[in-house]
């Protein structure tokens, strides 16, 4: 009962609508091929989309911003075995100085002995909250990944071939969605925990964090398979594997990146959620959430424990969100910017 | 009507029936729920091995299991179910005194911040469409944006251990130096002129009148000491209903000559409902949700009959407006009464009336209007930081319809017909915006249940957040159920509400 | 304003002096695009007089839409708008909105292109038409509503009672459109702007929207501000032209001047380029004879004469019920047969079936009964693989241009890839037959590396055409091949389709609404209405002497963009409508 959605289709129509005003249309009369045979450089989807994204500040501000922030979590304290800058290990307790206060300073710019301070058995404040940013992003991005590839996959198995096939997949996806997220997340987390570390947590929360794009991936799907460029494929032949991964996927790609941008800083949120909940990362692994969660106790005293890893969850959040605003912008242009 | 009603609760049974399953064999699959004894090497190992094992019949594999858990529900469906137990915990408990001990005060949280939200969200999201690309829509736009990145747990914390604190301290003493009174009308002043916009000579009025406003109020609401005890009076709901009938009659029907019987019908029915309010004065102290109701209605009921009286040709309109008028007043007494209460509520908290854990102060003691206002003001913090997420992207969401919808043919059409800007977006642009916005409600819900999982954390509620949180770090599959169990329903329900709501909203849809 | 795009004004134009309703001088209009402003009309100048009907015509792009709307501040907000417009000699560009709000739907009334959508869906169209006399009179609801059952009588609503509290979703499309006009003339406007107000209709449909505006005008005495594509649709209604191009100007006059003596080269080619029913036939009845007569094409199938390329034999063909929506039986028991090298022209309105028939033939939808025949050879209750070979002998051209092509595949990918799939080319030797068949349709070769949004709507369709032909098919289904361009472009769009098709002698189903480009291209016509086929004949006998009375209608319907002679076809439309009354359902 809920197939008739006005708005996409006004969409289309005001942008048709728009182009017809604007536009001068060449083919008026059209002009000879010869006149144009000179190969001209064609502006590329692509390059478009790129420019668009680009001109985007809020966009390029949270790009810009992610990259330091990835570039100093992983550069501080080095991945795995290879060492990083910092010279301090998270996992050693040092003296107290200055009873744990952070000894960053921006004017003038200095780190000091214990920039974001120490925790209360005199612990590098900095590198565990870069240990734990390593950590939380490496779980959000396992989760985009994921639960992208598993939404995209069955929105469009469900959207091209209808039928039981969409009836059993949304089905389920309907049944999914009645259930809270953080709530399954924190079961199927629970359940991760007791078998392997942070990666099978990520694949897990992977698994249960598809069906909204899912349901955008079908909807698509829904629309483009009656575009008649579809139907010219399938009149000649054209086997259904490659039109769903050859004709329609390309068209739905935009779609795809935004989702799986948005997803990602809802899974950092998720994340650390979980982990303050105690059903994320186990010691002696470390996250944004979970440094939260252990200091929660001593924010009183100490509220710098609190106060660093929030920050940072807030700032790789909105950085990312910025930039999936972006890219949206930049991929569907329909409501484009126009000062009157 | 009651044909797809009966339809959707078969496949919400269905649905529900499949996502219990689905999450039982998750919980079941989570852990043993015999970790922690078999470590243990206590006297009476064996026995307390053997007595949860009964309970929750872990010698009989998963499936099975569930089966049994379903005979366990099934039992409280069956009328006259006297054993009926949702199933038993680890320690061998019936589960279901815990969630009727658990289901109101969490049911409270959700339903508060999600109307709250909704509202919110939707009045702003409108005027940002109305104002796109001003300074408010972009100051909006950003405030979403941090709303979508905030971890709801880091705010919740940062609510209860800085506002609650600081505000009541402040309650304690109210008091501001009068820089701290400029600077509070200013940055009222600058809010109000930046949503209200327009040239830049209309900011500054606004900017002026506002701000000024905002310091004569607060000045004269703390030199009379209001914050220690704050009332409304009689007065007060009629001038405030005064000015909010007329502010409704100015939006719904305009303030043209042929609609001024509207404005005037308004009038009448706030005054006729503070006159009502004032005659059921006697009731107040001894009022119980029956009681309430029953003025509530009868306050409506006269606005109503103003509406019919005065509203000449426009009787409806008028009618429907009176009404409204009415449930303002309602409001209004209900809001008054619950300030009466205030210095009762203070006094029994201890001087802290903002609370941080539970949700509500043990033994109260209290008439209705206590009762409630202590509730209303356990509800304060946990539910602004649950509604953050929700209202950030209600906002977003119906800016992006209601731009849709300003800009379809219809829209234009209307202009070209010589409509008022107040009719094309009242009438023709408000009502087709929320259509879309009824499916958002029902999946926001369910993100609002899992908020208030981890609100109830912080607050140290004892909801079914709780409930489900100790049950699974303990790995006990029953309570965690319980709350699937009734999360499941409560998104069906509301999912069937908001498509009975689509239906209403858009006359392309039909029941059946 | 430049001048010399602007047309001087014939002598007489001005010959007797009657103020103008509406005059308008000077009039631009430019749009504010990623920081540019675009013109989109410059300089445009117009006089209606009381009781005149004034055409403005023009192709997309033109700015003949913008411009009216620009009359009554109805642009979005990135639009500016300069020159004058004097409704009664008083201005209305750059006066305060409430003034301007009183002018609009009380002395101007606007009828918009799509019935469709130009209502709003959740008020009733009662409501909608009463809530303009509300705005603009004093007068109580009841009054307002009895004057709304009034004039829905006078739109020639049925049931004008029960009308007015149906939704739009409720009414067909040529009822809304009557809504919309009757909400144009609720407070009795002087001047009535009516932007492509027959566009989104059916022929049929559309002349009746057409008599009830002409006879509307006579009635009530009010300009009409026409603003069309459709030189048919000009013909019909308006005693002047204006012809815009580009955001100017080119020629202005009164219609009969302008149809026979146009005399700028833009008109004149605009002219030649509409399909005139009924010319093809009168002019060159000659060059039907070297094509397969009707008798050699319906006896010519089992034995002796050629294998049909296409044969239907009692096909029915159902849209499956999804839930509780029971199955559509979209075509119901139509046989016909196509000669190879044919052109068969299947003729029809909307949801007649004509597309779904096209879309069987190339096996995008199943059949339900009967049997479809390419080159011999039973298309029903074959397996995908079976089908593969058999695909090669049919191809289809779509209708819109904007959608039958992949946006994200470049020209070369989507003309090679039936090539691809069905010959393996690969490489260099995929490149040379890709560049073949650009030549075929006309297109530089450097087209090959494009992507669509950066072709024209012409081009595109002949891209669309290059693909269907790249495997040499023995028939092709072109599915209104030429409805979505602009006239011009469908002249040339149809030259290159004909000169194909000579070339290479493919049989052709050529599907479409508009009998006049029918009659251009094919020898014989089908019609179909409501999923059946009602008449096929040789195209003579169909458009010269149709027997059925749907087709006679449907004849009779179709405006011809000749004024005289769109006078006496209104004659004798009204004389077949009389006759086969009872036929009308």
């Amino acid at each position: 009962m809920t197939d008739q959605r006005p708005s996409s289709e006004g969409h289309e129509r005001i942008e048709a609508q728009m182009e017809r005003l604007v536009a001068t249309d060449t083919d008026v009369l059209e002009v000879e091929p010869a006149a144009t045979a000179i190969p001209v450089a064609a502006r590329s989807s692509a390059r478009t989309i790129v420019n668009r994204f680009v001109r985007h500040r809020a966009a390029m501000g949270g790009l810009v911003a992610l990259v330091l922030i990835v570039l100093l979590v992983f550069s501080s304290i080095g991945i795995g075995p290879i060492p990083g800058w910092w010279p301090l290990d998270y996992r050693v307790p040092q003296a107290i100085l200055n009873g744990g206060k952070p000894t960053l300073q921006l004017w003038p710019f200095s780190l000091g002995a214990h920039p974001f301070g120490q925790d209360n058995i005199g612990r590098d404040y900095f590198a565990l909250v870069m240990a734990g940013a390593q950590q939380s992003i490496i779980i959000a991005f396992l989760v985009g990944v994921i639960g992208s590839a598993i939404g995209t996959v069955i929105g469009a198995l469900a959207g091209y071939f209808r039928g039981w096939t969409e009836s059993v997949l949304m089905r389920i996806t309907d049944v999914i969605i009645t259930i809270p997220l953080v709530a399954i997340a924190a079961v199927v987390a629970k359940g991760a925990n007791g078998r392997g570390g942070v990666w099978l947590l990520g694949l897990f929360l992977g698994f249960v964090t598809w069906t909204g794009l899912a349901r955008i991936v079908r909807g698509e799907f829904l629309s483009l398979r009656e575009k008649e460029f579809v139907d010219a494929a399938r009149s000649v032949g054209v086997p259904s594997g490659r039109i769903i991964f050859r004709h329609i996927l390309p068209n739905t790609i935009g779609v795809i990146i935004v989702s799986a941008t948005l997803a990602m800083s809802s899974a950092i949120l998720l994340e650390s959620a979980l982990s303050f909940l105690g059903f994320g990362v186990q010691p002696p692994n470390t996250s944004l959430g979970q440094l939260i969660n252990n200091y929660r106790s001593a924010m009183g005293p100490r509220p710098w424990l609190f106060w660093w890893p929030g920050l940072f969850i807030v700032a790789i959040a909105l950085a990312v969100n910025f930039i999936g605003d972006g890219l949206r912008d930049a991929f569907d242009p329909r409501q484009n910017r126009q000062k009157a | 009507m009651l044909v797809f009603v009966a339809r959707r609760l078969v496949v919400s049974f269905f649905i529900v029936l499949a996502s219990t399953a689905l999450m039982y064999v998750l919980v079941a699959l989570s852990g043993n729920p015999l970790q922690r004894l078999l470590e243990y090497n206590g006297p009476g190992r064996a026995e307390r091995i053997a007595a949860r094992t009964r309970a929750l019949n872990l010698d009989v594999p998963v499936p099975g299991r569930y089966v049994l858990w379903l005979q366990d529900v099934g039992r409280c469906i069956v009328p006259g179910g006297d054993d009926c137990t949702m199933g038993l915990d680890a320690q061998s408990r019936p589960v279901l005194p815990q969630l009727q001990s658990a289901i109101g005060s969490t049911l409270r949280l959700v339903i508060a911040a999600t109307v709250l939200a909704l509202l919110l969200g939707v009045i702003t999201g409108i005027v940002t469409a109305l104002r796109q690309y001003s300074t408010f829509d972009y100051g909006v736009t950003l405030i979403a944006f941090l709303c979508f990145s905030l971890p709801l747990f880091w705010v919740s914390t940062l609510l209860k251990q800085y506002v609650a604190i600081d505000l009541n301290s402040w309650l304690a003493n109210p008091e501001m130096t009068y820089a701290a009174l400029l600077g509070v009308a200013l940055i009222a002043g600058l809010i109000w002129a930046v949503v209200i916009g327009g040239e830049r000579r209309t900011r500054l009025i606004v900017f002026g009148v506002s701000a000024v406003a905002t310091f004569t109020t607060l000045f004269v609401l703390l030199t009379t000491n209001w914050f220690r005890r704050p009332t409304m009076g009689l007065l007060g709901i009629l001038l405030i209903g005064l000015v909010m009938a007329f502010l409704w009659a100015a939006l719904f029907a305009g303030l043209r000559p042929r609609t001024r019987r509207v404005l005037y019908s308004a009038l009448a029915a706030a005054a006729a409902g503070t006159v009502v309010v004032a005659l059921a004065g006697p009731l107040m102290r001894s009022m119980t949700w029956w009681s309430f109701i029953a003025v509530s209605l009868v306050i409506i009921g006269v606005g109503v009959a103003a509406g019919l009286v005065g509203g000449g040709h426009v009787k409806r309109l008028a009618a429907q407006i009176g009404g409204l008028v009415g449930v303002t007043v309602v409001v209004l007494m209900a809001i008054d009464q619950m300030l009466g209460a205030y210095p009762y509520v203070y006094r029994r908290t201890g001087g802290r009336p903002i609370p941080t854990t539970g949700s509500e102060t043990p033994n109260l003691d209290g008439n209705f209007w206590q009762t409630n206002l202590d509730l209303a003001l356990h509800l304060l913090l946990p539910t602004l930081a649950i509604m953050l997420i929700s209202f950030a992207s209600y906002t977003r969401y119906t800016r992006a319809s209601m731009l849709d919808v300003l800009n379809q043919d219809y829209v234009r059409t209307a202009r070209a017909k010589g409509l008022n800007e107040r009719t094309v977006i009242v009438r023709h642009s408000f009502r087709n915006a929320l259509i879309p916005l009824a499916t958002l409600v029902a999946f926001d819900f369910a993100g609002v249940l899992g908020g208030a999982v981890v609100t109830e954390t912080v607050f140290g509620w004892s909801g079914m957040g709780l409930m489900f949180q100790r049950g699974l770090t303990n790995v006990d599959p029953n309570p965690v159920m319980a709350f699937f169990l009734v999360t499941a329903v409560a998104t069906v329900v509301f999912n069937m509400i908001a498509d009975i709501a689509y239906a209403y909203l858009d006359p392309r849809i039909r029941l059946s | 304003m430049t001048s010399t795009t602007d047309a001087t004004p014939p002598a007489g134009w001005e010959d007797q002096y009657v103020e103008p309703i509406l005059e308008v001088t000077g009039l631009g209009v430019d749009f504010r695009v990623d920081g540019e402003w675009v013109m989109a009309s410059e300089g445009v100048d117009l006089r209606i007089r009381p009781g005149e009907v004034l055409a403005l015509v023009g192709e997309s792009g033109s700015g003949k839409s913008v411009s009216s709307m620009a009359i009554l501040g109805l642009l979005p907000g990135n639009a500016r708008v300069t020159g004058s417009a004097k409704l009664r000699g008083k201005e209305l560009i750059g006066i305060p909105k409430p003034q301007l709000r009183a002018v609009r739907g009380n002395d101007i009334g606007l009828i918009f292109q799509e019935p469709m959508t130009a209502l709003n869906p959740v008020l009733t169209v009662g409501f909608q038409v009463a809530e303009i006399i509300l705005s603009h009179q004093n007068v109580t609801p009841q009054e307002a509503r009895d004057r709304v059952v009034e004039l829905f009588r006078l739109v020639d609503l049925p049931n004008p009672e029960a009308k007015v509290d149906a939704y739009p979703h409720q009414l067909s499309g040529g009822q809304r459109q009557r809504v919309m006009i009757a909400m144009a003339i609720a407070c009795d406007p002087v001047l009535l702007i009516a932007d492509e107000p027959t566009t989104a209709l059916d022929v049929t449909v559309q002349a009746e929207i057409l008599d009830l505006l002409r006879d509307l005008h006579r009635r009530l005495d009010s300009a009409i501000l026409l603003i069309t594509h459709d030189m048919g649709v000009v013909a019909d209604l308006a005693d002047d032209v204006v012809v815009m191009r580009d955001g100017h100007v080119v020629e202005r006059g009164p219609i009969r001047q302008l149809f026979s003596q146009p005399q700028q080269e833009y008109t004149r080619d605009l002219l030649a380029a509409v399909p005139h029913l009924g010319a093809d036939i009168a002019a060159g009845a000659l060059s039907v004879q070297d094509r397969p007569t009707e008798d050699e094409v319906v006896t010519g199938a089992p034995d002796g004469g050629p294998t049909p390329a296409l044969e239907l034999e009692h096909v029915s063909i159902e849209y499956p019920g999804r839930g509780r929506t029971p199955a559509f039986r979209a075509v119901d028991d139509v046989s016909l047969a196509i000669a190879p090298g044919e052109v068969v022209g299947l003729v029809g309105e909307s949801g007649s079936g004509k597309t779904t028939v096209g879309r069987a033939v190339v096996s995008l939808l199943p059949v339900a009964e009967g049997a479809i025949r390419v080159g011999g050879t039973n298309l029903a209750g074959l397996s995908r693989r079976e089908l593969l070979p058999l695909r090669r002998r049919s191809a289809i051209v779509f209708q819109d241009p904007g959608s039958s092509l992949n946006p994200r595949m470049t020209i070369g990918e989507s003309i090679g890839e039936p090539l691809f799939l069905h010959e393996k080319l690969r490489k260099e030797a995929l490149n040379r037959r890709v560049e073949a068949l650009l030549d075929q349709v006309k297109l530089p070769h450097a087209y090959r590396n494009r992507y669509p949004h950066e072709l024209s709507g012409g081009q595109r369709q002949r891209v669309g055409i290059a693909r269907a032909l790249s495997l040499r098919p023995q028939l092709l289904v072109a599915d209104e091949p030429t409805s979505a361009l602009d006239v011009s472009v469908q002249a040339h769009v149809l030259e290159l389709f004909q000169e194909l098709q000579r070339e290479q002698g493919f049989a052709c189903l050529f599907i479409s609404h508009d009998l006049a480009v029918v009659e251009i291209l094919s020898s014989r016509i089908a019609v179909m209405r409501n999923g059946r086929l009602v008449e096929q004949g040789s195209r003579e006998d169909v458009l010269l002497n149709p027997q059925d009375p749907y087709t006679r209608r449907l004849i009779a319907a179709a405006p011809v963009p000749d004024p005289d002679e769109q006078g006496a076809r209104r004659a004798e439309r009204a004389r077949v409508l009389a006759a086969g009354a009872g036929d009308k359902d």
